[in-house]
């Protein structure tokens, strides 16, 4: 961080004929930092005529988006390059903030298909998939010989491993009111055939929402499988209870998977495995998608010199090199074949790559994190009965509609984005 | 008379000119903020979307708030917190501070250890509270089952009424220490000589209490209250750190509503007209207890 900054103070503008400089607020911290700034350092042997200077940043998300905000409101042209949140590409696109990247011809086709649609906006290209992040389910291979196929498999398994090997919980997940919780309802919506968003027409009211729904609480109150507690829980208390072999299930991000391995903190060390998330009849398996992204300042001085960067970072080689150092997924399918992959990961890349082929990106639309927190709120009220789940997502619904109406984005709308 | 009258004149023009420093930063970081936020307020200005530009559309933003519910539910759950609590302090302050007031060995020592929780930052105490009332086994469930008050423990933060229990807790354990220590300088300032002539008359201690005490403490009374009422009017920080609000919106207050929409949604028009609301409020508030305060003054000195 500090040797960002001291980057920062050091360089202003290149003279004209001199490198472009390209500023770029990524990650800085701990591992990731030496990643990036190895693979920065390649790029500038490579390419003597472009300088990047790193950027720091908040890494917590939402300071890291108020941040982007606020200067890209502004019409700063730095910094020139972006790491967007999954969710974010939409907004800033709609909000004529980052470029259209079709003009450089990106090979769309070597992508995660979802995590290509995640990034587009009105089918134009505006940000490069990075890294993938999906949600899974964790289940312990000593208490079962295969994954539950569906929901009610699931309770059957849970209650089983409650019941007779004296298990505290069931299954643990996040049900804090968070951007989390959306996520898992997002599996199990998904998982019933339905979907938060459609078009301009929010449908999350519609039955499989409500069976999704009432799935959840029911393993809460009815099948006793998943504990109160989890509705105030994020992803490290979930984490906690399955590490301790308090539970049998677990949904959660990868990032657990290596960190469970560690047999002085973890009980279950070498006793689970990952899958996708179970579906009910009519729905299809469905892992919430996250990950980071690369975008261009609409503004920036220097459009084709930060592309370069943006390009490089986002080469097979350099994917396989952050799998490496941090775990994090590649973006590309291709990559999973890779014997190296299988050396870097934790998670067995052919088990990973069929999660993320599940994958299924949260509505893509500007104003996905206001929709997000009406929906947060309705699922948690029904959650703690403070309210039916039909009245939850009906009131949600009626809520969402009305502000993407508001806005002009709503069924029949005129339409935002340019 | 002439030259007196100039000397006047020159004196009044120095005074000004000294003033106007503090009048300027007065107005630049009091009169301006608030001018601009009330601008703000009957303007659409969403940060999140430049597409719909930054018109001005009058009271929109204020009959936006009328109309919506999650807004007066924070505004009643603002009120509720801030009578509750307050009632509370005010309550155990007085009697913290009678029993400080009293002659007893370690007096000093009791003093400063009442004060330990007002000294300990408010995130530090909303954490530590939280902590023991986490889970279905955490300090406060397991307290109450061993003391067999309760046989199956409740989720404290997922009850939309059990959730204020902690959070009242935390608020009154937090400040009435400084409720107490206001009061306590109150009963200091009275007069020993009133308690020997209430005595002497005959009056019970209750008596004493009613009739010399109270009227006596009126002031410091007052003091505390507005002190008080206004702060647990703007709380945020503890229940941000609590419950978030949650679960579902059951204790959100008014501040952290705005807060969401300015902060998280960057609705800056809307935002502003809740601030303006709030504003209104509290300075309403303010004004009622100043009245209020300086009739209470006047009369006990009367």
């Amino acid at each position: 961080m500090c040797l960002g900054l001291l980057l920062a103070l050091g360089c202003g503008r290149a003279p004209a004929g001199g490198p472009a400089v390209v500023t770029f607020p990524g990650s800085a911290l701990g591992a990731e930092g030496q990643v990036l700034r190895r693979q920065l350092e390649r790029f500038a042997a490579l390419r003597p005529d472009i300088r990047v200077v790193q950027r720091p940043t908040p890494d917590a998300a939402d300071q890291r988006h108020q941040l982007y905000v606020q200067w890209l409101n502004a019409g700063a042209s730095d910094p020139d390059i972006l790491q967007l949140d999954v969710v974010w590409t939409p907004e800033f696109a709609a909000a004529g903030w980052i470029l259209n990247l079709d003009r450089f011809h990106p090979a769309t086709n070597a992508f995660f298909p979802a995590t290509v649609t995640a990034n587009q906006w009105h089918g134009r290209l505006y940000a490069v998939p990075w890294f993938v992040d999906v949600g899974m389910l964790y289940w312990r291979t000593d208490l079962m010989s295969a994954p539950p196929a569906t929901f009610a498999d699931l309770a059957r398994e849970a209650s089983h491993a409650q019941a007779d090997r004296g298990l505290r919980y069931g299954l643990v997940w996040q049900g804090a009111r968070y951007e989390g919780l959306v996520t898992v309802f997002s599996e199990y919506l998904g998982g019933f055939g339905g979907r938060i968003l459609d078009g301009g027409t929010v449908t999350v009211s519609s039955p499989a929402g409500v069976r999704a729904l009432t799935a959840m609480r029911d393993e809460i109150y009815r099948d006793g499988i998943v504990p109160q507690s989890a509705l105030t829980w994020h992803e490290e208390e979930s984490r906690f209870a399955f590490q301790n072999g308090e539970a049998a299930f677990m949904r959660n991000w990868p990032y657990a998977y290596a960190l469970m391995e560690d047999t002085a903190a973890s009980r279950v060390a070498g006793r689970y495995a990952v899958a996708t998330m179970p579906a009910a009849p009519g729905g299809r398996p469905t892992a919430a998608l996250g990950g980071a992204q690369l975008a261009i300042n609409a503004r920036s001085d220097h459009p084709e010199a930060a592309w370069a960067v943006v390009e490089y970072l986002t080469r097979p080689e350099q994917m396989l090199e952050r799998a490496r150092g941090v775990g994090q997924f590649p973006t590309r399918p291709a990559l999973y074949a890779e014997p190296e992959l299988a050396r870097a990961l934790a998670i067995p890349p052919a088990q990973a790559r069929a999660i993320i082929e599940h994958a299924v990106p949260r509505p893509v639309t500007p104003v996905y994190t206001q929709l997000s927190e009406i929906l947060q709120i309705d699922l948690h009220r029904a959650l703690t009965r403070q309210q039916e789940p039909a009245a939850a997502l009906a009131h949600a619904a009626r809520e969402m509609q009305a502000l993407l109406d508001r806005v002009g984005l709503g069924e029949g709308g005129p339409g935002a984005g340019r | 008379m002439r030259a007196g009258e100039g000397a006047e004149r020159r004196e009044a023009r120095l005074a000004w000119r000294l003033v106007a420093p503090a009048l300027a930063t007065i107005l630049l970081i009091a009169l301006f903020p608030l001018l601009w936020t009330v601008w703000e307020s009957v303007h659409l200005h969403d940060l999140r979307m430049p597409w719909l530009g930054r018109p001005f559309i009058g009271a929109a933003n204020y009959l936006e708030a009328f109309r919506d519910a999650r807004f007066w539910g924070a505004l009643g759950h603002t009120l509720l917190f801030t009578v509750v609590t307050v009632t509370l302090e005010l309550g155990l302050g007085c009697v913290l501070a009678l029993a400080m007031n009293r002659a007893f060995r370690g007096r000093a020592v009791v003093r400063a250890a009442v004060l330990i929780p007002w000294a300990i930052p408010t995130v530090v105490a909303a954490l530590l509270w939280r902590f023991i009332f986490e889970g279905q086994t955490g300090i406060a469930n397991t307290l109450l089952v061993d003391a067999g008050l309760v046989r199956d423990p409740p989720v404290w933060f997922i009850h939309s009424g059990l959730a204020w229990v902690p959070v009242v807790l935390a608020d009154v354990w937090k400040t009435t220490p400084f409720v107490a220590l206001l009061l306590l300088a109150g009963l200091q300032n009275i007069d020993a000589s009133l308690y020997e002539a209430a005595r002497i008359d005959g009056a019970s201690a209750w008596r004493q209490f009613r009739y010399v005490t109270l009227p006596l403490l009126k002031p410091a009374i007052l003091v505390a209250l507005i002190f008080r009422t206004l702060d647990a009017f703007r709380v945020f920080d503890l229940i941000y750190v609590m419950t978030g609000g949650g679960p579902g919106t059951s204790t959100e207050p008014i501040a952290l509503y705005t807060f969401n929409s300015l902060l998280q949604n960057l609705r800056f028009g809307y935002g502003s007209a809740l601030s303006v609301i709030v504003f209104l409020i509290t300075f309403a508030l303010a004004l009622g207890y100043i009245r209020f305060l300086g009739a209470g003054l006047t009369e006990t000195r009367a």
